[in-house]
C-alpha cells in the first residue's frame, strides 16, 4: 500500500467527519498506529476543522449557559461572576432606630412659618389631586388601548391559525397531486352540465381514492354526491362526498375504467341514479 | 460579523488550559474547567448545530443538550481516537440530525414556512445558513459534490440511502463523496 495514496483518498476526512463505515474505521484505526504519516494527516485535518469552526463561532443565547448549569445542577458561581450586593445588616438597624422627640410648645416666632408650610402643603395637595385625576384618566385610556390591541392581536392570531390550517391542507393536496403514483382523472360535466368539474386522484399502489370537487353545485338538503367506479360498465360504490375542505378521501377502489359522480339521497345508494349523473371521466391507462 | 470578532477576541483573553489539562480536569468533574469549555467552544459548536438545525432558538436547545452529553459522557472520550473538539463536533452533529428527524421538528417546520415567508416580506435580515461554518465551505464545492455532502453530512443519510434517493450506483456515491471531502480539505486548509 502506498501511504500517500491512502492519505489522499479522502478516507481520513470521512473518518474524522463520522462518514466512514465500520470496515473503513477498523482499517484506519489499525493503520494510524503503524504509520505516523497517517496519524499526522488525521491530526492536521482535525486541527483545521477546529480552526474553521472556531473562526465561525456564533455567540449562543445569553441564557443558554444558565439553563445548562441549572439542568446539570452545577453551582452557579461559574456562570457569571457578578455578585449581588447584600444589604448591610448594620445599616438597616440604624435606620430602624426610633428617635423619640421631646414635646415642646411651638414658639410664637415659628407660628408664622407654620402657616406658610401649611399653605404650601395645601397647594401641593390640590396639585397632587389634580395630577391624580389627570393620570387616572390617562391610565383609563391606556387600558382601553391595551384591550383594543389585545383584541386585535387575538383576531390576528385566529386569522393566522386559519391560514396555517388552510396552508397545510393545500400543501397536502399539492403533495398528492405531484405524487408520481397518482393517476389523475378529470371528470367533466355531462352535456347540459358542461360547467361542472371534479377530479379523482387515484393512488396506483394503495388504490386509495381522493376527490377534489373543483366545480360542483352545492348538494341540496338531504342529498349527497356519490362517486362510482365503473368496471366493464358496472358501477361500484366508491363512497359519498362528505363536507370536507379541499381534497376528500373516499373509498379504496381496486379497479375502475371510468369514474363518475351522481347526486343521491343522503348516505348514498347501492346503485346509482343515472338520471342524476353530473360528471364523468375515463381513467387513462 | 463584527460581533463574532469581539466574541472571538474575548475568548482569547481568558485562554488558560491545554487540551490535555482540560480533558483531565473534565474527567475529574472540575466545574470551572467545564465553564471554560463552554465559554471557548459553545460558539463553534453552535455554528455546527445551526448548520443543521436552522432555527436559532432550537439550535440553542440542542447546544444545551450537547453540553449535557459532554458532561455526562466525558469518561467515554478517548484522546487516542482524536481531538476533544472532533469528539464534541460529532456529538453536536448527531444530536442535530436527531432533532431534525424528530416528528415535532418536522411539524414545526411546516408551520415555520408561513412565518418565514412573512418575515422575508417584512424585510427582516436573517443570517443564511449557507454563510456560516462548515456549510460556507461546502457551499464552495462543485454542485454534484455539494448534494452528496449535504445529504451525507448535514442530513445524515447513509451512502446506501443516498444511492437509492439519487438513483446513482453506490460505487459512484462512494468515490464522489471521497472526492468531495478531498476538495473540502483543500478549501479548509487555504
Amino acid at each position: 500500500m502506498i501511504i500517500e495514496d491512502y492519505i489522499s483518498s479522502g478516507i481520513i476526512e470521512s473518518y474524522v467527519l463520522g462518514l466512514a463505515d465500520a470496515q473503513e474505521i477498523a482499517e484506519l484505526e489499525q493503520f494510524r498506529s503503524i504509520y505516523p504519516e497517517i496519524q499526522a494527516a488525521i491530526d492536521s485535518f482535525e486541527a483545521s476543522l477546529e480552526t474553521v469552526a472556531l473562526s465561525n463561532a456564533i455567540a449562543p443565547a445569553a441564557d443558554t449557559k444558565d439553563k445548562l448549569f441549572l439542568a446539570l445542577e452545577l453551582q452557579d458561581e461559574f456562570i457569571n461572576k457578578t455578585n449581588t450586593i447584600e444589604p448591610d445588616a448594620t445599616d438597616v438597624k440604624e435606620e430602624a432606630k426610633v428617635v423619640s422627640m421631646p414635646l415642646k410648645p411651638i414658639p410664637a416666632k415659628s407660628a408664622k412659618m407654620f402657616q406658610y408650610v401649611a399653605a404650601a402643603s395645601i397647594i401641593l395637595f390640590v396639585l397632587s389631586a389634580a395630577l391624580n385625576v389627570y393620570f387616572f384618566s390617562k391610565y383609563k385610556s391606556a387600558t382601553k388601548q391595551i384591550v383594543a390591541l389585545l383584541n386585535q392581536k387575538n383576531a390576528l392570531y385566529t386569522d393566522n391559525q386559519t391560514i396555517q390550517a388552510k396552508y397545510l391542507e393545500l400543501n397536502s393536496s399539492l403533495q398528492l397531486m405531484s405524487d408520481t403514483n397518482i393517476i389523475k382523472v378529470a371528470m367533466k360535466g355531462i352535456p347540459g352540465k358542461e360547467g361542472d368539474l371534479a377530479t379523482v386522484f387515484w393512488d396506483n399502489k394503495t388504490k386509495d381514492v381522493y376527490l377534489l370537487p373543483n366545480k360542483l353545485p352545492k348538494a341540496p338538503e338531504g342529498k349527497q354526491y356519490q362517486l362510482w367506479a365503473l368496471v366493464n360498465g358496472k358501477p361500484i360504490d366508491a363512497g359519498v362526498l362528505e363536507d370536507c375542505n379541499g381534497v376528500c378521501k373516499l373509498k379504496n377502489t381496486q379497479k375502475a375504467d371510468v369514474f363518475a359522480i351522481t347526486l343521491e339521497k343522503k348516505g348514498g345508494s347501492p346503485t346509482p341514479d343515472l338520471s342524476q349523473l353530473y360528471v364523468l371521466g375515463k381513467v387513462s391507462s | 460579523m463584527r460581533l463574532n470578532l469581539i466574541y472571538q477576541y474575548s475568548l482569547e483573553a481568558v485562554k488558560k488550559y491545554s487540551e490535555t489539562e482540560l480533558v483531565q480536569l473534565l474527567k475529574q468533574r472540575d466545574q470551572s474547567a467545564y465553564s471554560y469549555l463552554y465559554d471557548n467552544y459553545s460558539g463553534a459548536l453552535l455554528s455546527v448545530i445551526y448548520n443543521i438545525v436552522s432555527e436559532v432558538e432550537l439550535a440553542n436547545d440542542v447546544l444545551q443538550e450537547v453540553f449535557i452529553k459532554i458532561w455526562r459522557q466525558i469518561e467515554s472520550y478517548d484522546d487516542a481516537k482524536g481531538r476533544l473538539f472532533t469528539w464534541m463536533l460529532n456529538i453536536s452533529r448527531n444530536a442535530s440530525i436527531d432533532t431534525v428527524r424528530s416528528k415535532g421538528y418536522q411539524n414545526s417546520q411546516q408551520n415555520q414556512e408561513l412565518t418565514d415567508a412573512k418575515q422575508e416580506a417584512a424585510g427582516s435580515i436573517q443570517l443564511s445558513v449557507d454563510q456560516i461554518g462548515l456549510r460556507k465551505v461546502v457551499h464552495q464545492l462543485r454542485e454534484e459534490y455539494k448534494v452528496l455532502v449535504e445529504l451525507a453530512y448535514f442530513q445524515g443519510y447513509t451512502q446506501d440511502e443516498i444511492a437509492k434517493m439519487l438513483d446513482i450506483p453506490l460505487g459512484t456515491v462512494k468515490t464522489r463523496l471521497r472526492s468531495a471531502l478531498i476538495q473540502l480539505r483543500t478549501i479548509i486548509k487555504e
